[in-house]
Protein backbone atom coordinates (compact mmCIF):
# COMPACT_ATOMS: atom_id res chain seq x y z
CA UNK A 1 0.00 0.00 0.00
CA UNK A 2 1.13 3.52 -0.70
CA UNK A 3 2.73 5.26 2.28
CA UNK A 4 0.30 8.16 1.98
CA UNK A 5 -2.78 5.93 2.11
CA UNK A 6 -2.88 4.34 5.54
CA UNK A 7 -6.42 5.13 6.68
CA UNK A 8 -8.03 3.85 8.81
CA UNK A 9 -5.25 3.33 11.31
CA UNK A 10 -5.18 0.13 13.30
CA UNK A 11 -5.93 -0.01 16.98
CA UNK A 12 -2.78 0.47 18.97
CA UNK A 13 -1.72 -1.53 22.01
CA UNK A 14 1.32 0.55 22.87
CA UNK A 15 0.83 0.53 26.62
CA UNK A 16 1.18 -3.27 26.69
CA UNK A 17 4.46 -3.43 24.81
CA UNK A 18 7.94 -2.67 26.09
CA UNK A 19 9.57 0.41 24.60
CA UNK A 20 12.48 -1.23 22.79
CA UNK A 21 14.42 2.02 22.49
CA UNK A 22 14.33 2.53 26.24
CA UNK A 23 15.48 -1.05 26.89
CA UNK A 24 18.39 -0.61 24.47
CA UNK A 25 19.32 2.79 25.89
CA UNK A 26 19.38 1.53 29.49
CA UNK A 27 21.22 -1.67 28.55
CA UNK A 28 23.83 0.46 26.80
CA UNK A 29 24.29 2.59 29.92
CA UNK A 30 24.32 -0.38 32.32
CA UNK A 31 26.79 -2.41 30.21
CA UNK A 32 29.03 0.66 30.00
CA UNK A 33 28.97 0.94 33.79
CA UNK A 34 29.70 -2.80 34.16
CA UNK A 35 32.79 -2.43 31.93
CA UNK A 36 34.09 0.62 33.84
CA UNK A 37 33.40 -1.06 37.19
CA UNK A 38 35.16 -4.26 36.11
CA UNK A 39 38.23 -2.35 34.91
CA UNK A 40 38.44 -0.44 38.20
CA UNK A 41 38.05 -3.56 40.36
CA UNK A 42 40.45 -5.48 38.10
CA UNK A 43 43.17 -2.80 38.38
CA UNK A 44 42.84 -2.68 42.18
CA UNK A 45 42.79 -6.51 42.49
CA UNK A 46 45.81 -6.98 40.22
CA UNK A 47 47.71 -4.32 42.16
CA UNK A 48 47.04 -6.08 45.45
CA UNK A 49 47.90 -9.48 43.98
CA UNK A 50 51.14 -8.55 42.22
CA UNK A 51 52.70 -5.46 43.85
CA UNK A 52 55.04 -6.53 46.70
CA UNK A 53 54.18 -3.41 48.71
CA UNK A 54 50.63 -4.78 49.10
CA UNK A 55 51.69 -8.23 50.31
CA UNK A 56 50.14 -7.65 53.74
CA UNK A 57 46.80 -6.66 52.18
CA UNK A 58 46.99 -9.72 49.92
CA UNK A 59 47.50 -11.97 52.95
CA UNK A 60 44.32 -10.55 54.51
CA UNK A 61 42.33 -11.30 51.34
CA UNK A 62 42.76 -14.97 50.50
CA UNK A 63 39.46 -14.91 48.56
CA UNK A 64 40.70 -12.27 46.10
CA UNK A 65 42.11 -14.62 43.39
CA UNK A 66 38.80 -16.57 43.41
CA UNK A 67 36.80 -13.40 42.72
CA UNK A 68 38.93 -12.89 39.61
CA UNK A 69 37.99 -16.27 38.17
CA UNK A 70 34.22 -16.45 38.63
CA UNK A 71 32.50 -17.70 35.47
CA UNK A 72 29.49 -15.40 35.91
CA UNK A 73 31.73 -12.32 36.25
CA UNK A 74 33.41 -13.10 32.94
CA UNK A 75 30.10 -14.00 31.29
CA UNK A 76 28.63 -10.66 32.41
CA UNK A 77 31.74 -8.79 31.31
CA UNK A 78 31.82 -10.39 27.86
CA UNK A 79 28.07 -9.80 27.43
CA UNK A 80 28.59 -6.15 28.39
CA UNK A 81 31.57 -5.62 26.08
CA UNK A 82 29.83 -7.16 23.06
CA UNK A 83 26.49 -5.41 23.65
CA UNK A 84 28.11 -2.04 24.33
CA UNK A 85 30.27 -2.34 21.20
CA UNK A 86 27.46 -3.47 18.92
CA UNK A 87 25.00 -0.83 20.14
CA UNK A 88 27.72 1.83 19.89
CA UNK A 89 28.41 0.76 16.30
CA UNK A 90 24.67 0.88 15.59
CA UNK A 91 24.56 4.46 16.89
CA UNK A 92 27.56 5.38 14.75
CA UNK A 93 25.93 3.82 11.70
CA UNK A 94 22.75 5.77 12.45
CA UNK A 95 24.73 9.00 12.31
CA UNK A 96 25.39 8.25 8.66
CA UNK A 97 21.67 8.00 7.95
CA UNK A 98 21.50 4.18 7.94
CA UNK A 99 18.16 2.94 9.18
CA UNK A 100 18.03 -0.20 11.30
CA UNK A 101 14.91 -1.74 12.79
CA UNK A 102 14.87 -0.89 16.49
CA UNK A 103 13.35 -4.22 17.49
CA UNK A 104 15.56 -6.41 15.30
CA UNK A 105 18.76 -4.55 16.20
CA UNK A 106 18.06 -4.72 19.94
CA UNK A 107 17.23 -8.41 20.09
CA UNK A 108 19.97 -9.46 17.67
CA UNK A 109 22.50 -7.51 19.77
CA UNK A 110 21.20 -9.14 22.95
CA UNK A 111 21.31 -12.61 21.35
CA UNK A 112 24.86 -12.16 20.03
CA UNK A 113 26.08 -10.80 23.36
CA UNK A 114 24.37 -13.61 25.27
CA UNK A 115 26.05 -16.17 22.99
CA UNK A 116 29.46 -14.73 23.78
CA UNK A 117 28.61 -14.66 27.50
CA UNK A 118 27.39 -18.26 27.32
CA UNK A 119 30.63 -19.27 25.62
CA UNK A 120 32.50 -18.06 28.73
CA UNK A 121 30.29 -20.16 31.00
CA UNK A 122 30.90 -23.20 28.78
CA UNK A 123 34.65 -22.48 28.71
CA UNK A 124 34.75 -22.53 32.50
CA UNK A 125 32.79 -25.80 32.43
CA UNK A 126 35.45 -27.24 30.11
CA UNK A 127 33.07 -27.66 27.16
CA UNK B 1 -22.51 -13.04 17.79
CA UNK B 2 -21.45 -12.49 21.40
CA UNK B 3 -19.06 -9.69 22.16
CA UNK B 4 -16.70 -10.09 25.08
CA UNK B 5 -17.03 -7.69 28.00
CA UNK B 6 -14.32 -6.16 30.12
CA UNK B 7 -14.25 -4.61 33.59
CA UNK B 8 -11.81 -1.74 33.63
CA UNK B 9 -10.26 -0.13 36.68
CA UNK B 10 -9.06 3.30 35.63
CA UNK B 11 -6.98 5.54 37.85
CA UNK B 12 -7.20 9.03 36.46
CA UNK B 13 -4.92 11.86 37.46
CA UNK B 14 -7.01 14.76 38.71
CA UNK B 15 -5.61 18.23 39.15
CA UNK B 16 -7.24 21.60 39.28
CA UNK B 17 -4.69 24.35 39.87
CA UNK B 18 -7.47 26.53 41.31
CA UNK B 19 -8.06 24.24 44.30
CA UNK B 20 -5.49 21.39 44.33
CA UNK B 21 -1.97 21.74 45.65
CA UNK B 22 -0.73 18.57 43.91
CA UNK B 23 -2.12 16.04 41.44
CA UNK B 24 -4.04 13.09 42.92
CA UNK B 25 -5.45 9.88 41.47
CA UNK B 26 -9.13 8.93 41.48
CA UNK B 27 -10.17 5.36 40.75
CA UNK B 28 -13.19 4.50 38.59
CA UNK B 29 -14.74 1.21 37.49
CA UNK B 30 -16.13 0.90 33.97
CA UNK B 31 -17.68 -2.16 32.34
CA UNK B 32 -18.06 -2.33 28.59
CA UNK B 33 -17.08 -4.11 25.41
CA UNK B 34 -13.61 -5.64 25.37
CA UNK B 35 -12.67 -3.69 22.25
CA UNK B 36 -13.30 -0.31 23.93
CA UNK B 37 -10.63 2.34 23.44
CA UNK B 38 -9.15 4.36 26.28
CA UNK B 39 -11.22 7.35 25.10
CA UNK B 40 -14.44 5.31 25.46
CA UNK B 41 -13.50 4.61 29.08
CA UNK B 42 -12.75 8.30 29.75
CA UNK B 43 -16.01 9.38 28.12
CA UNK B 44 -17.99 6.82 30.10
CA UNK B 45 -16.42 8.10 33.33
CA UNK B 46 -17.21 11.69 32.33
CA UNK B 47 -20.82 10.87 31.43
CA UNK B 48 -21.65 8.57 34.37
CA UNK B 49 -19.28 9.13 37.25
CA UNK B 50 -17.29 12.36 37.10
CA UNK B 51 -18.98 15.18 35.22
CA UNK B 52 -16.21 17.57 36.19
CA UNK B 53 -13.46 15.54 34.52
CA UNK B 54 -11.53 17.67 32.01
CA UNK B 55 -10.29 15.90 28.88
CA UNK B 56 -10.01 16.64 25.18
CA UNK B 57 -10.97 14.87 21.98
CA UNK B 58 -12.27 15.78 18.56
CA UNK B 59 -12.19 13.26 15.71
CA UNK B 60 -12.14 9.87 17.53
CA UNK B 61 -10.40 8.24 14.53
CA UNK B 62 -6.77 9.09 15.22
CA UNK B 63 -6.58 12.06 12.87
CA UNK B 64 -6.58 15.12 15.12
CA UNK B 65 -4.20 14.14 17.93
CA UNK B 66 -6.03 16.09 20.64
CA UNK B 67 -6.83 13.10 22.87
CA UNK B 68 -3.20 12.13 23.56
CA UNK B 69 -2.64 10.93 27.15
CA UNK B 70 -0.29 8.63 29.01
CA UNK B 71 -1.61 5.16 29.82
CA UNK B 72 0.45 3.16 32.32
CA UNK B 73 3.35 5.53 31.61
CA UNK B 74 3.26 5.17 27.82
CA UNK B 75 2.10 8.08 25.64
CA UNK B 76 -0.76 7.07 23.34
CA UNK B 77 -3.73 8.45 21.43
CA UNK B 78 -6.70 7.67 23.69
CA UNK B 79 -9.03 7.12 20.72
CA UNK B 80 -6.72 4.48 19.20
CA UNK B 81 -5.35 2.67 22.22
CA UNK B 82 -7.28 -0.41 23.28
CA UNK B 83 -8.33 -0.36 26.94
CA UNK B 84 -6.75 -2.63 29.52
CA UNK B 85 -8.17 -4.09 32.75
CA UNK B 86 -5.99 -1.77 34.84
CA UNK B 87 -5.08 1.65 33.54
CA UNK B 88 -3.37 4.63 35.07
CA UNK B 89 -4.28 7.58 32.88
CA UNK B 90 -2.23 10.76 33.11
CA UNK B 91 -1.81 13.90 31.01
CA UNK B 92 1.12 14.16 28.60
CA UNK B 93 4.42 15.19 30.12
CA UNK B 94 6.36 17.52 30.20
CA UNK B 95 3.65 20.02 29.36
CA UNK B 96 1.97 22.15 32.04
CA UNK B 97 -1.42 20.77 33.07
CA UNK B 98 -4.41 23.10 32.71
CA UNK B 99 -6.81 20.67 34.41
CA UNK B 100 -7.01 16.88 34.79
CA UNK B 101 -6.00 15.44 31.39
CA UNK B 102 -5.79 18.73 29.49
CA UNK B 103 -2.34 20.19 28.87
CA UNK B 104 -1.37 23.71 27.90
CA UNK B 105 -0.25 23.75 24.25
CA UNK B 106 0.79 27.42 24.21
CA UNK B 107 4.50 26.57 24.24
CA UNK B 108 4.05 24.03 21.44
CA UNK B 109 2.26 26.57 19.26
CA UNK B 110 4.97 29.12 20.06
CA UNK B 111 7.74 26.75 18.99
CA UNK B 112 5.93 25.85 15.79
CA UNK B 113 5.54 29.53 14.98
CA UNK B 114 9.23 30.07 15.71
CA UNK B 115 10.20 27.34 13.22
CA UNK B 116 8.37 29.14 10.36
CA UNK B 117 7.01 25.94 8.85
CA UNK B 118 6.03 27.31 5.45
CA UNK B 119 8.25 27.11 2.37
CA UNK B 120 10.38 30.22 1.92
CA UNK B 121 10.40 30.82 -1.84
CA UNK B 122 12.96 32.78 -3.81
CA UNK B 123 10.69 33.15 -6.83
CA UNK B 124 7.10 34.23 -7.05
CA UNK B 125 4.51 31.45 -7.10
CA UNK B 126 3.56 30.75 -10.74
CA UNK B 127 -0.16 30.69 -9.79
CA UNK B 128 -0.49 27.15 -11.05
CA UNK B 129 0.46 23.76 -9.63
CA UNK B 130 4.19 23.15 -9.87
CA UNK B 131 5.48 19.76 -11.08
CA UNK B 132 6.91 17.49 -8.41
CA UNK B 133 8.40 14.00 -8.61
CA UNK B 134 5.69 11.50 -7.60
CA UNK B 135 7.98 9.68 -5.15
CA UNK B 136 8.92 12.94 -3.42
CA UNK B 137 5.27 14.01 -3.38
CA UNK B 138 4.34 10.74 -1.70
CA UNK B 139 7.13 11.14 0.85
CA UNK B 140 6.10 14.73 1.64
CA UNK B 141 2.48 13.68 1.91
CA UNK B 142 3.41 10.91 4.34
CA UNK B 143 5.52 13.27 6.48
CA UNK B 144 2.71 15.81 6.42
CA UNK B 145 0.45 13.28 8.12
CA UNK B 146 2.10 14.12 11.46
CA UNK B 147 -0.76 14.98 13.81
CA UNK B 148 1.36 17.09 16.18
CA UNK B 149 -0.23 15.04 18.94
CA UNK B 150 3.03 15.33 20.93
CA UNK B 151 2.97 11.62 21.79
CA UNK B 152 6.58 11.34 20.56
CA UNK B 153 7.70 14.45 22.46
CA UNK B 154 6.11 13.12 25.62
CA UNK B 155 7.76 9.69 25.24
CA UNK B 156 11.19 11.04 24.21
CA UNK B 157 13.84 10.45 26.91
CA UNK B 158 16.10 13.15 25.42
CA UNK B 159 13.40 15.81 25.89
CA UNK B 160 13.33 14.87 29.56
CA UNK B 161 17.10 14.97 30.06
CA UNK B 162 18.49 17.46 27.55
CA UNK B 163 17.74 20.80 25.84
CA UNK B 164 15.88 19.19 22.92
CA UNK B 165 12.60 20.48 21.48
CA UNK B 166 11.45 17.00 20.54
CA UNK B 167 11.03 14.58 17.64
CA UNK B 168 7.82 16.11 16.22
CA UNK B 169 9.52 19.44 15.60
CA UNK B 170 12.47 17.72 13.90
CA UNK B 171 10.08 15.81 11.65
CA UNK B 172 8.33 19.04 10.68
CA UNK B 173 11.71 20.65 9.92
CA UNK B 174 12.75 17.64 7.81
CA UNK B 175 9.46 17.88 5.95
CA UNK B 176 10.31 21.47 5.07
CA UNK B 177 13.95 20.57 4.26
CA UNK B 178 12.67 18.08 1.68
CA UNK B 179 10.22 20.55 0.17
CA UNK B 180 11.54 21.51 -3.28
CA UNK B 181 10.44 25.16 -2.97
CA UNK B 182 11.81 25.82 0.52
CA UNK B 183 15.07 27.74 0.69
CA UNK B 184 15.43 28.23 4.43
CA UNK B 185 18.36 26.45 6.12
CA UNK B 186 16.41 23.83 8.04
CA UNK B 187 19.54 21.98 9.16
CA UNK B 188 20.74 25.00 11.14
CA UNK B 189 17.27 25.35 12.65
CA UNK B 190 17.27 21.67 13.65
CA UNK B 191 20.69 22.02 15.32
CA UNK B 192 19.52 25.18 17.12
CA UNK B 193 16.50 23.32 18.46
CA UNK B 194 18.57 20.46 19.92
CA UNK B 195 18.71 17.90 17.10
CA UNK B 196 22.17 16.71 18.23
CA UNK B 197 20.80 15.85 21.68
CA UNK B 198 18.69 12.97 20.32
CA UNK B 199 19.66 9.54 21.76
CA UNK B 200 18.71 7.76 18.54
CA UNK B 201 16.66 5.27 20.54
CA UNK B 202 13.68 5.20 18.14
CA UNK B 203 11.09 5.39 20.94
CA UNK B 204 9.40 8.14 18.90
CA UNK B 205 9.12 5.76 15.93
CA UNK B 206 7.57 3.06 18.08
CA UNK B 207 4.94 5.29 19.70
CA UNK B 208 3.99 7.42 16.67
CA UNK B 209 0.28 6.84 16.00
CA UNK B 210 0.75 7.99 12.39
CA UNK B 211 3.46 5.38 11.68
CA UNK B 212 6.05 8.08 11.01
CA UNK B 213 9.70 7.96 12.00
CA UNK B 214 10.92 11.25 13.48
CA UNK B 215 14.13 9.38 14.41
CA UNK B 216 14.81 8.75 10.72
CA UNK B 217 14.24 12.46 10.01
CA UNK B 218 16.89 13.22 12.64
CA UNK B 219 19.26 10.61 11.15
CA UNK B 220 18.87 12.24 7.73
CA UNK B 221 19.64 15.66 9.23
CA UNK B 222 22.74 14.22 10.94
CA UNK B 223 23.87 12.60 7.70
CA UNK B 224 23.43 15.96 5.98
CA UNK B 225 25.46 17.59 8.75
CA UNK B 226 28.32 15.08 8.37
CA UNK B 227 28.44 14.60 4.61
CA UNK B 228 26.58 17.62 3.25
CA UNK B 229 23.09 17.69 1.81
CA UNK B 230 21.83 16.96 -1.69
CA UNK B 231 20.96 20.59 -2.27
CA UNK B 232 23.57 23.36 -2.07
CA UNK B 233 23.10 25.56 1.00
CA UNK B 234 24.45 28.74 -0.67
CA UNK B 235 21.87 31.44 -1.04
CA UNK B 236 19.63 29.92 1.60
CA UNK B 237 18.71 32.46 4.21
CA UNK B 238 19.16 31.22 7.81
Amino acid sequence: MSQGLTLPRNTTQQAEKPLHGNIARWLHRITGMVIVLFVLVHVVAQTILHVPAFAAVKADMPWLPTVQSQHWVHALLYFSIVFHTLYGLKLLASETGIRMGYRASLWSNVALSALVGLREVLRYAGI
Amino acid sequence: MTVEKIAVTAEIQRFDPACDKAPRFETFQVTGLANMRVLDVIRSIYENQAGDLAYQFACRIGRCGTCAVRVNGVSVLACQERCKPHMRIQPLKPFPVLRDLVVDRTEIEGRLEQLKLAPLRTTEHPSMPEPIAPKLAEELCHMDSCLLCMVCVSACPAVEERPFDGPAFMLKLRHMAKHPQDTRNRLDQAVEHGMLECFNCDVCTQVCPADLSPAQAIREFRKELMFGGKRPLQGRPG
